[in-house]
């Protein structure tokens, strides 16, 4: 099957690989998996807690050269938005910058689904710490 | 064209109907009065083999069934006939090889059966669940567990490969890898022992549309998909072996 160029950059020279501490506050880990086709990929956010901005992303994908490149696309694409941008983020928006067939659409939803579960651990922990963001809020 | 016919969801049974040629009924594959083929009727693969939907197969007995029909409906038989036997034949031989293949997989088989049953095999899991949905829980527990684990050995699988890469060819890292490897096996054949015992569960069930049967059901979706995790760890293995 023949790849896109962009997928292909990606793919060879994937942005933001590696792994943030999962065990930090700020950070969510979105761990996500294609039963389909057996890939797992892992997508992590760092929060700033004043801004609710995504400073930093890292991910880990074993898998296929579009899940490989979706997911690479998707730690771009979170860098600077804020935690509700990111959630808006859509598969088809990766489909479409990545050029992917139809076969390989799951591997964007694998994506999406990632930064969803990052974000939500995140928020998880947010919760569980109730002080944090209510003094953020009152600030504002 | 291969899929000629509806494989998802039928209601279960032949379905009768007359035969074209001389009027009688219930004919399947062919009438039973006057021996004619019949048009393509949708039919799942196991009810063209005339079997219920059970999981345990016996291989020896699938084969001889296909080869004795593949005999029948060759479309060699059918070259002096109307076309439209013709194209009927072609149709009921291409359905039976997708069946023949599809059943003697055990995975395929199982898999087959699954989307028969109404379920939604290799969607999202949470989807798949029907016991979990009825009864208001979600499955996301157990499979983050097993996503976790599929990580965790993808990562060492990996850092022994790099190693294996930089031209690390000693016995440590091949030992290392050999272990691996068995150990992944041997988790593939374990899984495959629990599928094995979720088949005969099934197919003592005298009731498929129970809560009992969809709780069976549900435990294969999760197995197969804990299953295509292991599968390509043991096939990333074998790779950095062969390398
Ligand atoms: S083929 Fe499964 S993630 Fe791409």
């Amino acid at each position: 099957m023949a790849y896109s160029d962009k997928v292909l950059d990606h793919y060879s020279n994937p942005r933001n690989v590696g792994s943030l501490d999962k065990n930090s506050n700020e950070v969510g880990t979105g761990l996500v998996g294609a039963p389909e086709c057996g890939d797992v990929m892992k997508l992590q956010i760092r929060v700033n807690p004043v801004t609710q901005i995504i400073e930093e992303a890292k991910f880990k994908t074993f898998g296929c050269g579009s899940a490989i490149a979706s997911s690479s696309l998707a730690t771009e694409w979170v860098k600077g938005r804020t935690v509700d941008e990111a959630l808006a983020i859509k598969n088809t928006e990766i489909v479409k910058e990545l050029a992917l067939p139809p076969v390989k659409i799951h591997c964007s939803v694998l994506a999406e689904d990632a930064i969803r579960a990052a974000i939500g651990d995140w928020k998880k922990k947010q919760g569980t710490e109730a002080t944090e963001p209510a003094k953020v809020q009152a600030a504002q | 064209m291969t899929n000629t016919f509806e494989i998802l969801p039928q209601p279960s049974g032949q379905s009768s109907h007359q035969c074209w040629s001389c009027g009688d009924m219930r004919a399947a594959l062919f009438c039973d009065s006057c021996g004619s083929l019949q048009p393509a009727a949708p039919t799942d693969y196991f009810t063209f083999f005339g079997w219920p939907r059970k999981l345990n197969l016996e291989m020896p007995a699938l084969e001889r069934e296909y080869y004795r029909l593949s005999r029948l409906l060759h479309p060699d038989l059918f070259a002096n006939t109307t076309t439209q036997e013709q194209t009927w034949s072609l149709q009921k031989t291409s359905h039976l090889n997708d069946a023949y293949r599809t059943l003697r997989d055990p995975i395929l088989r199982t898999e087959y059966l699954l989307r028969l049953q109404g379920l939604q095999v290799h969607e999202k899991p949470a989807g798949a669940s029907l016991a979990a949905a009825a009864m208001g829980e979600s499955k996301k527990g157990a499979s983050s567990e097993l996503l976790e684990e599929a990580f965790e050995l993808n990562m060492q699988l990996e850092e022994l490969q790099m190693n294996h890469k930089m031209g690390e060819h000693d016995e440590d890292l091949e030992r290392q890898l050999a272990e691996q490897e068995s150990a992944l096996v041997a988790k593939l054949a374990q899984l495959d022992g629990e599928l094995h015992q979720q088949w005969n569960q099934w197919d003592a069930l005298a009731n498929t549309d129970g809560l009992p049967a969809s709780k069976i059901l549900d435990s294969m979706v999760e197995l197969l998909s804990r299953r295509s995790y292991l599968r390509n760890l043991v096939r990333d293995v074998k790779e950095a072996l062969a390398d």
